[in-house]
């Protein structure tokens, strides 16, 4: 009986992969015509990530379908060493490009190396390598993002703006900005240049600020910035006068709370995900930061076929390359006059 | 009566506690002294923290939880433990969000929900049941594997837990726009899990006390898992097969069923834990429910359900969630930075696990 169980558990097993795999030939093809069709291994660092799962890689299926090239994305879980794993079974495979989104920015070199001894095109996105010359160990490898700084300079310019025009937001009127912070991942690029900018706004414009309480979530998670804001509203109750959030997930969390209690504090998040526009929408936000993934995603397609057909990387493209082999593709302020253009 | 003379009791077995006696009621106790500790010196530096409001944030914060470590709870005591809790509850919770968006919504997950329209009572039910049935089949399977095929339930747990983040992605990306977080909840779903009591009959609650929704859904948990625990075969066929299953088996008790039901139990509590949490933290996403089983088997082993099995109490799971909420919840509101909030959870933990084997022990 047991017996019975487990080779019928088997069978069932090598079926289900064979029909999950059927519609899927990986590695370089020719179609019918006999050219050559353009196969680009990518990954998402991880699919828990609202952002990078819920916009940027639907956005490289979309753009790399309508390009006419084929595309695998693979999730890395959040692990570097399996992100090293999927790196050498794409090139085995055969992959023309290779566009990879890292999980330790300071692992860049390992990936390049491997990219480099298999001679595949190799375009890095979203994460930027933070070792010293590394985009320099390959002549083919370039980079597609941001500036993190941008984020948290355009998110404290647009708080800075709203607090001048807001007078009554200074709910004690000290001329201080009382704010709580939710910060993201400890030593996350991101993270930390987001709460070093959007603060600094403030000090730049000469307004005074005092930072209440600041907590990090190396989860970015909706669910912690819900009972954080929560436990803050107890403990601090009326003096909080600005939630500043390094992640629009987060931000959902402290409005919920919010919400709860009954109370409306200025909130401001980054990635201007649809939930966030409406959230703008209903006047429980005050303002997001897109990071453009479409633009993004767009910018990876468009290196990926120059580099495949044998061009330079951004002939024929409206992108430009900086010093470091990097494309920088801009954020942009959200705010309740302009939301509605990013729905 | 009955408690003045337990009471009475009490303080007579301590004047005649000796020197060990004492050291044996420091370290029997030694998990609640260090609470008590911590929420002093919370207290000191921040004597606001003794407040109506702390009570009742702490109370629904550890709604849910409760409703999860009983779930887990019972996998303990037959001496298992259960990895996949919290892809579950996050699939239950993405699921129940899914079918509760408020119809004016503008990124819906169904653009064209079959819900639309039905009875609030209906609109409620559905989701939840849904939620419930889903992770109740996925946590039985668990139970199967783990009673036939005497798989320890730790891998095959893990297992589990990374197939449901497969299926629960997939379903979570399968709208045309992609996968986003599915917020805008409808106000019947929301007021149904924030909403709260503000009055019993005449009486009108002052002080800003009301008591949330949440609080009473746990209490009721409570008592079914209480009865369900104490007063049933069920219960007793669980106790028996998590302390000694030859011996249960032996004794007439079929094991390989008590293995399912108990499963198909924690499956059904991490279906309805799942339903409240998406509403209460008003948005769900495919990496919600991330790491809630640390939070729940750690709340239950504090608690004192033990690990060797066949032990556990109900009011031990409560103690163990309520202390571990007033914990978090002291420290952020003490302003605890980050890196000593994870030192003191995790040294409360292994002292907590220590501690369980250390009278188990004894036990043998």
């Amino acid at each position: 009986m047991k017996k019975l169980l487990s080779v019928m558990l088997v069978l069932t097993m090598v079926l289900a992969i064979v029909g999950c795999s059927s519609d899927k030939g990986s590695g370089t093809t020719t179609d019918q015509q006999g050219t050559k069709e353009i196969v680009i291994g990518a990954n998402i660092y991880n699919f828990g990530d609202n952002f990078m799962n819920g916009v940027v890689s639907p956005a490289l299926k979309e753009y790399a379908d309508a390009a006419g090239v084929k595309i695998n994305i693979v999730d890395s879980e959040n692990q570097q060493n399996k992100l090293n794993d999927q790196v050498d079974i794409f090139i085995g495979q055969g992959v023309d490009i290779l566009a990879i989104n890292l999980v330790d920015p300071a692992s860049a070199s390992t990936i390049i190396q491997k990219a480099k001894e298999a001679n595949i095109p190799l375009i890095l996105f979203n994460k930027e390598a933070t070792e010293e010359g590394a985009m320099a160990m390959y002549d083919k490898v370039w980079y597609v993002g941001t500036a993190s700084a941008d984020a948290g300079i355009i998110q404290g310019d647009m708080m800075v703006a709203d607090w001048k025009a807001n007078a009554k937001w200074d709910k004690n009127g000290d001329g201080k900005v009382q704010y709580v912070l939710l910060k993201g991942e400890p030593g996350h690029p991101d993270a930390e240049a987001r709460t070093e900018y959007s603060v600094k706004a403030f000090d730049d414009a000469g307004i005074p600020v005092e930072e209440l309480a600041m907590q990090p979530d190396p989860n970015w998670s909706t669910d912690g910035g819900n009972d954080k804001m929560a436990t803050w509203l107890a403990s601090f109750g009326d003096r909080i006068e600005l939630v500043i959030c390094n992640n629009d997930g987060m931000a959902f969390g402290a409005i919920n709370a919010m919400k709860e209690q009954g109370v409306s504090i200025p909130v401001y998040g980054v990635d201007a995900l649809e939930q966030a526009l409406n959230h703008i929408a209903d006047g429980e936000m005050n303002g997001t930061v897109l990071n453009d993934g479409k633009n993004q995603a767009k910018a990876v397609i468009d290196l990926s076929l120059n580099v495949a057909n044998g061009k330079d990387p951004i002939e024929g493209t409206s992108w430009t390359l900086d010093d470091v082999k990097a494309v920088r593709v801009p954020y942009v302020a959200v705010t309740p006059d302009n939301f509605a253009d990013f729905k | 009566m009955n408690f003045t003379r337990n009471f009475s009791a009490r303080i007579n077995r301590f004047k005649k506690m000796n020197r060990t006696d004492w050291l044996n009621f420091l370290v029997n106790n030694a998990i609640y002294i260090v609470m008590a500790l911590l929420i002093g010196i919370v207290i000191l530096r921040e004597p606001t923290f003794l407040s109506v409001r702390t009570l009742i944030n702490v109370l629904s914060q550890s709604s849910v939880k409760l409703i999860l470590a009983f779930g887990v709870g019972g996998i303990i005591i037959l001496q298992g433990t259960d990895l996949s809790l919290g892809r579950s509850v996050g699939f239950a919770m993405v699921i129940s969000a899914s079918l509760s968006q408020a119809d004016t919504y503008a990124s819906r997950f169904y653009p064209e929900l079959w819900l639309t329209g039905m009875p609030t009572f209906i609109k409620l039910l559905i989701p939840l049941l849904i939620a419930m049935a889903v992770c109740a089949i996925f946590s039985m399977i668990n139970g199967y594997i783990v009673a036939i095929f005497k798989v320890h339930p730790f891998i095959v747990t893990l297992g589990m837990s990374v197939l449901l983040y497969g299926v629960l992605t997939l379903y979570y990306n399968s709208p045309e726009q992609g996968g986003q977080p599915i917020g805008g909840l409808s106000t019947e779903y929301s007021n149904f899990i924030l909403g709260r009591i503000d009055s019993i009959g005449p009486l009108k609650f002052t002080g800003g006390f009301y008591i949330p929704y949440l609080v009473v859904y746990a209490a009721i948990v409570s008592i079914i898992v209480w009865v369900l625990w104490n007063k049933t075969v069920f219960g007793k066929n669980m106790f028996a097969v998590g302390g000694n299953p030859e011996a249960a088996a032996v004794s007439g008790v079929n094991v390989v069923g008590t293995f399912v039901l108990v499963y198909m139990m924690a499956g059904i509590l991490y279906g309805l834990g799942g339903f409240l949490e998406a509403g209460r933290i008003g948005s769900a996403n495919n990496s919600s429910g991330f790491n809630y089983e640390l939070d729940a088997i750690a709340a239950c082993v504090v608690g004192g359900i033990s690990f060797s099995g066949g032990v556990g109490k109900v009011s031990g799971a409560l103690a163990g969630v309520l202390l571990f909420t007033v914990m978090s919840y002291g420290m952020i509101f003490a302003n605890i930075s980050f890196e000593y909030q994870n030192i003191i959870k995790g040294f409360i933990i292994v002292f907590a696990v220590a501690l369980d084997t250390r009278k188990y022990l004894k036990k043998t």
